[in-house]
């Protein structure tokens, strides 16, 4: 590796190209190649700051080249990685004014259990042997839920004995097999998690769009934070709501300075309505369980707290919370959004309703949706009581020992997951996941219309600015696309990394200005980015082994960005959770910024 | 009497309803196998059944099946109509309650099971003159 330093005079010209912003900036170009010489195409190339809390990384374009402003400065690492190579390193002391020049070379895997442990968690669950076609459907469903498995935490050798008893920890967290399920899964974990290296080449097709991008991450938290959801909000900020700690973290993408606020403490136990389950344990010290996050107009954040089972804003001019209670046996709030007339909605997953909070009169109203069939409706009618008898014992399960779902499996649930609003009418969607449907909510008469969806795990969808419907199927890793004119659906399968793999798109969100739908593609440490002209999906691998992500939210300048959510988050390559964005156009600003700067003169010698 | 004798004298219906108990109680049982606390009503309809089958405890398994039927109506009614009466976090308490008492009594197929035969209790009834018959 080589790195010279460009003179006063450069910078000079970096004040004159305008990017003033970046001046106290420490800044790198050069090449990428493969072994034997060739340019690598799409090789993410990442620069952390000296204390490794914040990355950022352009991709390389088809010549090998690439271009990074930062703002770091010292000891700072820089990292070539590409898919179905070994990671290329060096460290460089940068100034804070400096351009350097860091030529990097790929080099094969020394050995196959490297090449193995680089591969994301979709080829390693890839190999697990199914014995029933329908077992690889559920454990899609219910072992992806909220994490990776295949990923180096996820997939350590276990006997029958100890899977068993990790799925049955697994079901305390309301992942819900059956006893039989659980046992044949258990099987094909232990056999097909069995530590011995696991072959495939991935192919995250890169594209000259990809090389225009550039991702940033600020770590967050700590390796017990489970930050469900992050939100960008009016301010700029970025607000994320820990699960785990029951803290709101607030991030000034600008200064990077971080902010963390307690919410104010309830009488529940710790694990909130569901202190009888495994909830409290590890990951869970709250009671609250802030989820998901929507703003209004008068700049309040409102929070569902799924274990307390309420509704909660926090001010960012005041820094007060307030909070409003979920009445009935409304169960685990989920997805909140808000519409037009700032009025709250939100889904409550485990009780299969709505709930609908109106700010200025602070009336709450939660309607139960249809229950889909009998089972679902014995579930509608009993879960919350079979919750609350688990609570009396804590940490004891009981839930497990009622639940039918223990014979008759998940989708004993409805289980209304994500919403959003129609910008056309008003009128407020929502995905049942377990149920395969999506519904209407009549803002006016509260009238509730339900379609069948076509693919199943309906996750967490959004609407386009033109009204269409967008919902991606987490069990068959596809997208949906719903036109509520026509009660059309048309579907787009998700091309997974590696033929026989596939993919568990979370959720997504639309780009309004370009209609472009960005979408998680949790099994295989990428995001997608799908154009409905084309009808075609690009890959934006993410520099983050372990990238799960949840909700998308968009910066006013046209960022894409979502937190690390994986469950727990010290399983995430680093250890602790981070906000990641992607700008589409930020690595083409920054090459361009270096060309204007005039790039170093000479050769480097490559280094690895 | 000799058990030969009984056998002989037993009731069509006491034989039907034995059986019925029993089947329910391996439904249950097989249940209990996914999720155990279904064990429980199975052992209490295996229990009803060696009762009834027996011709003995015909009060204990009156009482069963009234409280069975009894937990079953305030589960219904606590979720039913728990949040228009006010119970409030209290609503969870009397159905999870009531729900424990009814699968303590044996469940759900004893309440239906129990419809039928209750009537059949009642004094001068087959039922309630076969537990008669016989000492407590």
């Amino acid at each position: 590796m080589n790195h010279r330093y460009v003179s006063l005079p450069v910078l000079a010209v970096f004040a004159a190209v305008g990017i003033a912003s970046q001046a106290r900036a420490a800044s790198f170009s050069g090449t990428v190649t493969l072994p034997g010489g060739r340019p690598a195409f799409g090789v993410m190339l990442s620069v952390s700051n000296a204390d490794h809390t914040q990355t950022q990384t352009v991709y390389t374009a088809s010549d090998g080249s690439y271009a990074i402003v930062t703002p770091y400065a010292g000891s700072l690492v820089l990292r070539a990685r590409l898919a179905n190579y070994d990671d290329a390193t060096t460290t460089v002391d940068a100034g804070r004014e400096t351009v350097s020049q860091a030529d990097l070379r790929l080099e094969e895997f020394a050995d196959a259990q490297g090449a193995s442990d680089a591969l994301s968690a979709s080829a390693h669950n890839a190999v697990l042997p199914w014995k029933r076609a329908d077992d690889r459907h559920v454990f899609v469903s219910q072992c992806n839920y909220c994490h990776q498995i295949g990923n180096s935490t996820t997939r350590a050798p276990r006997s029958h004995d100890l899977w068993l008893a990790t799925i049955n920890k697994m079901e305390g967290y309301l992942s819900m097999v059956t006893r039989a399920q659980g046992i044949r899964f258990a099987s094909a974990m232990e056999q097909g998690f069995d530590g011995k290296p696991v072959k495939a080449t991935h192919d995250y097709s890169p594209t000259d769009e990809l090389a225009r991008a550039k991702v940033e991450e600020w770590q967050i938290g700590d390796g017990f934070s489970f930050i469900h959801d992050m939100d960008v909000a009016e301010d700029g900020k970025f607000y994320g709501t820990d699960e785990g700690h029951d803290k709101l973290w607030v991030l000034d993408p600008a200064t990077g300075g971080i902010e963390s606020f307690d919410l104010p403490k309830s009488d529940l136990p710790r694990g909130g309505l569901f202190s009888g389950m495994h909830l409290a344990i590890g990951i869970f010290t709250g009671n609250h369980g802030p989820h998901s996050m929507a703003q209004t107009k008068d700049g309040r954040i409102w929070i569902t707290n799924a274990l307390s089972s309420t509704l909660m804003s926090f001010d960012p001019a005041t820094k007060q919370f307030e909070t409003y209670a979920v009445p009935g046996d409304a169960l685990y709030p989920h997805t909140v959004r808000v519409d037009g007339n700032d009025t709250v909605w939100f889904t409550i997953v485990a009780s299969n309703q709505i709930g609908r909070f109106d700010p200025k009169t602070k009336q709450m109203t939660v309607m139960r949706l249809p229950s889909n069939g009998f089972f679902r409706w014995v579930s509608d009618m009993l879960f919350p009581t079979l919750t609350r008898i688990s609570s009396w014992f804590p940490d004891k399960v009981l839930l497990l020992d009622f639940s039918h779902h223990r014979f008759l499996g998940y989708t004993v649930l409805a289980f209304p997951y994500g919403i959003d609003v129609n910008p056309k009418d008003g009128s407020v969607w929502y995905a049942k996941l377990y149920a395969n449907r999506i519904g209407r909510i009549d803002p006016s008469t509260l009238a509730i219309t339900e379609y069948e969806t076509p693919l199943s795990g309906p996750r967490r969808p959004r609407f386009d600015a033109n009204g269409i419907f967008w919902i991606p199927s987490f069990d068959e890793g596809a997208l949906m696309r719903f036109d509520p004119a026509t009660a059309k659906f048309e579907s787009y399968k998700v091309p997974g990394v590696a033929p026989g793999e596939y993919e568990t798109p979370y959720a997504l969100n639309v780009y309004w200005p370009t209609g472009e739908v960005w979408m998680a593609a949790n099994n295989s440490d990428r995001i997608l980015r799908f154009s409905p002209a084309t009808k075609t999906f690009r890959s934006y691998p993410s520099p983050t082994r372990v990238t799960f992500l949840r909700d998308f939210s968009f910066t006013k300048d046209g960022r894409v960005c979502s937190s690390q959510s994986n469950l727990p988050a010290y399983a995430i390559e680093g250890g602790v959770p981070s906000y990641l964005c992607i700008d589409p156009t930020g690595g083409e600003r920054d090459r361009a910024a270096l060309v204007a700067a005039a790039p170093p003169q000479g050769p480097a010698p490559a280094a690895h | 009497m000799s058990s030969s004798a009984i056998a002989g004298t037993r009731p069509t219906q006491v034989r039907v309803y034995s059986l019925l108990l029993v089947l329910s109680g391996v439904f249950m049982a097989l249940l209990g196998w996914s999720a155990s606390a279904y064990y429980v009503p199975a052992m209490c309809l295996g229990l009803l059944a060696l009762l009834l089958w027996s011709g003995r405890g015909g009060a204990t398994f009156k009482w069963v099946l009234v409280a069975n039927q009894v937990a079953g109506l305030v589960l219904i009614l606590a979720l039913w109509l728990g949040d228009r009466i006010g119970l409030g976090h209290a609503k969870l308490d009397v159905s999870g309650v009531a729900l424990l008492v009814n699968l303590l009594c044996g469940g759900p197929l004893a309440a239906i099971l129990g419809g039928l035969m209750l009537p059949g209790l009642r004094s001068g009834r087959r039922l309630f003159t076969w537990f008669s018959a016989r000492p407590a």
